[in-house]
């Protein structure tokens, strides 16, 4: 089984967020970078789950400058076989996309899995617009993966329920917790990762459509309000009129 | 429970900026550890200490090891920490590769260390503990004894330990009396018996294996008699593991720790208690002494990571309470401020950063004096020894002692609240104590620095130390803001040497007893000094980050 894992860099949980140029760029000075959660927890670990089932490949696939390559070592000691980084910085979903389907149209991946979700842009757009550009079947927020020969059957769950589906390889997979259990790497892996092949392919021209124009935070936490004990028709209407949960 | 344990961009500082472990790659031995592979591992233990440590620190306290029909019983999900640690390869990374290890400096390793000691250190110090026992059976076992060991060791199926103290003997190895009797199959019977023997039995093993002290039938009396023996609870017979005449008496009721056991081991009761003899016979106290100086290190670093677990746990709940109004407000009105806004809980906090990031940058410069002991040459090599030799009494009992002071004035920020088991610093309280008794007590510190490392070649090591303090004096006295830091220090280190030739003098004039009377206050000043000098180093690398850091993030971090 050749798989193919998409990974992103985003900036480590606890990072302070803030924009540059006039709102239009995320501040990445001074900013710790991790590999996306939903990338390396379920979709890259499911992936290796697989290989070490049903034995193949897994080749991990970033679209970012040199700066990446951290991230991608830390995917090779986890366990991948390989790494592929297309040289550009991402500039949108569609971008990213396109990269990542170019260089697999001539790859003939079983599978592609991306993780549900980046945690900065929370888009959920990079794993179905790949399928698309592939033309081939694509799930969302998996949970859950069986392979038996060529053919899969994955598992996510819906409102109020959960969804099974059936299909043959090859397929896009959006992995969401559940799908694999968290892998640290260990000291042997760290060790080999250096040693492991990492391409660095140069990126297919492509006209971005779309333009971010600005950036803005969220709106600070209000202060907590003090209301006195005596004062329970205060408290009724501020959680009424105010945070409005009664 | 408190979000965070241990800062990791001091980590990094220490690391990359003050010590630049990665240049320890220009060494063979270390060639593989640039700063990348140093990151990934310093992340690789985070994540395990999040994942698996921390989130039981507060559940092995409240259900502590208990000894019942014949076993240890320790909390259920310390048999997956252990084996996630072994599998990790943790427990082998700092042995060679043809050992089965990662060959990686020591320095990066207490780094990672001092990461999960922080996290949850009751049950790091499991695995941690067979990392020395093994250890000590790769320099100085047969080839026999390690192979039928050590896999078992590394892959956190067998605990290890170190069985030294007996009822009588306790700081007075000198005086044990467990014994080794020759037998014609080539192995010894022992019999005796071993208290406060940390992981000495428990359920979340297959077996331990204790590196025991015991005196051989006709031995020569005193410490020059004791020999070094492999002592497995179960031995292996015809492919079965069988019970190997060791039981366990039961286990101690400890103030703190409460999760890590302490056991009574009762050795050939029934007269069938096997032993492998480690080396040659006579020289066990000589071997286990490595185990021992890494074993204070390991203690150092213990004490350090919880005195950090306890500053951020105190850290936080000052930036959440709200008491009392600044001294100059007079409005009653006005709602109460944060305690973090007053100056004496200010001022218990730095105290704790002060005692915790000194501490933690003492231990990686002695890890790093242990990794140039090991990887250079001649001159550099025996300068490194010597340093390493002289410091480990400070590193082990400064973080010790000062540690426990640190802690409670992490509680003393909590008010009543830090006193309740609602807030973890009553557990870091009792927790710390242990670490100024384990591994020697800081009374016998003060007379191994005072009696032994200070006279050691004449001095040697002591006109090293100073050569080094005064190294890092100059590097500050280029930066305006270190200036008035470097002159103090630079006036501690004479009052250092006068103190030290004042008591050699003293040596020499009057008893060993008076001349050893004040070992431990000059432990206590010692290592003030040295910590001193800790703090300097760091400043100095501090302004040069502060000269060329952009993101604010950087540029608070380098302030303090």
């Amino acid at each position: 089984m050749k798989l193919l894992v998409c990974v992103s860099k985003t900036p480590d949980t606890t990072a302070k967020i803030a924009f540059k140029d006039n709102n239009s760029a995320f501040e990445e000075d001074g900013v710790q970078f991790i590999m996306n959660p939903y990338d390396e927890w379920y979709a890259l670990v499911r992936a290796l789950e697989v290989k070490e089932a049903v034995g193949g490949s897994v080749t991990i696939i970033n679209v970012g400058p040199a700066a990446n390559d951290t991230i991608i070592r830390k995917g090779l000691a986890i366990g991948a076989d390989s790494a592929v980084r297309i040289d550009a910085n991402p500039q949108s979903a569609m971008f990213v996309a396109r990269q990542i389907a170019e260089y697999a149209k001539g790859e003939d991946f079983d599978a592609i899995f991306v993780g549900k979700e980046t945690i900065d842009h929370n888009g959920s757009e990079v794993g179905a617009m790949v399928a698309e550009l592939l033309d081939q079947p694509y799930i969302s927020f998996a949970n859950h993966l069986e392979l038996d020969g060529k053919v899969a059957t994955i598992s996510r769950e819906i409102e109020g329920g959960v969804e099974v589906a059936e299909l043959e390889v090859p397929f896009v997979l959006s992995a969401a917790k559940g799908l694999a259990e968290q892998r640290i790497p260990n000291m042997r892996g760290i060790m080999m990762a250096k040693r492991k092949p990492l391409k660095v392919v140069p990126p297919t021209a492509f006209e971005d459509q779309a333009v971010v124009v600005s950036y803005e935070l969220p709106p600070a936490k209000a202060a907590v309000k003090m209301v006195d004990p005596e004062n329970l028709d205060e408290l009724v209407r501020l959680l009424h009129e105010e945070a409005k949960v009664i | 429970m408190a979000d965070q344990y241990v800062s990791v961009r001091n980590l990094r500082f220490l690391l990359h900026e003050v010590f630049k472990v990665s240049e320890l790659s220009r060494f063979e031995h270390y060639e593989h550890y640039d700063r990348e592979a140093a990151d990934m591992t310093i992340d690789a233990s985070k994540q395990l200490s999040d994942k698996l440590l921390f989130p039981i620190l507060t559940e092995m306290d409240r259900n502590k090891a208990y000894f019942s029909e014949g076993s240890v019983k320790v909390h259920p999900k310390l048999r997956s920490v252990i084996k996630n640690i072994a599998e990790g390869g943790w427990i082998s990374a700092h042995n060679t590769f043809e050992q089965g290890g990662q060959q990686m400096p020591l320095t990066l390793l207490n780094a990672a260390l001092f990461i999960m000691y922080a996290a949850n250190g009751n049950a790091a110090a499991y695995a941690f503990l067979t990392q020395g026992a093994a250890n000590l059976l790769q320099s100085f076992g047969s080839e026999e004894l390690k192979s039928a060991f050590i896999p078992k060791m590394y892959s956190g199926d067998w605990q290890g330990t170190m069985a030294l103290t007996e009822p009588q003997a306790g700081s007075s190895l000198y005086v044990l009396l467990s014994t080794a009797e020759p037998t014609e199959e080539g192995h010894y019977k022992i019999t005796g018996q071993k208290i406060y023997i940390s992981g000495g039995d428990h359920e979340a093993v297959d077996n331990v294996v204790h590196l025991l002290l015991a005196r051989i039938k006709g031995a020569p009396a005193g410490t020059k008699g004791i020999s070094l023996f492999v002592v497995p609870k179960l031995r292996e017979e015809n492919g079965a593991l069988v019970s190997n005449d060791v039981s366990t008496a039961g286990i101690y009721g400890k103030m703190g720790q409460k999760g890590y056991v302490a056991a009574h081991l009762m050795l050939g009761e029934g007269s069938d208690c096997r032993g492998y003899l480690v080396g040659q016979p006579h020289m066990g106290l000589r071997y286990m002494f490595q185990m021992m100086n890494e074993a204070r290190i390991g203690t150092g670093l213990m004490a350090a990571a919880t005195a950090s677990g306890a500053y951020y746990a105190s850290l936080q709940y000052t930036q959440e309470r709200a008491q009392g109004r600044p001294p100059s407000s007079k409005d009653l009105t006005q709602p109460p401020v944060l305690i973090i806004e007053h100056a004496d809980v200010r001022r218990m906090l730095l105290f704790q950063k002060a005692v915790v990031e000194g501490s933690k940058s003492l231990l990686l410069q002695c890890s790093y004096y242990a990794d140039l002991e090991m990887v250079a040459s001649g001159e550099d090599k025996q300068k490194a020894h010597l340093l390493l030799e002289l410091l480990t009494p400070i590193a082990k009992s400064y973080p010790a002692e000062m540690g426990i002071r640190s802690v409670s004035e992490g509680m003393q920020c909590l008010g009543g609240a830090g006193y309740c088991d609602d807030f973890p610093l009553e557990q870091y309280y009792r927790d710390i104590r242990v670490n100024s008794i384990y591994e020697g007590t800081t009374t016998i510190h003060g007379m191994d620095l005072l009696g032994r490392k200070v006279l050691m070649q004449d001095g040697r090591a002591m006109k090293l130390f100073a050569a080094e303090v005064e190294k890092v004096i100059q590097e500050a006295l280029k930066e305006e803001a270190l200036r008035p830091f470097a002159g103090k220090l630079g006036q501690a280190i004479k009052d250092l040497g006068k103190t030290t030739y004042h008591l050699v003098g003293l040596a020499q004039q009057e008893s060993p007893e008076v001349f050893l009377a004040d070992a431990t206050l000059y432990l206590d000043f010692f290592s003030l000094v040295t910590i001193g000098w800790q703090w300097l180093l760091q400043g100095v690398h501090a302004q040069r980050g502060l000269a060329t850091a952009t993101a604010d993030y950087d540029r608070h971090f380098y302030v303090g």
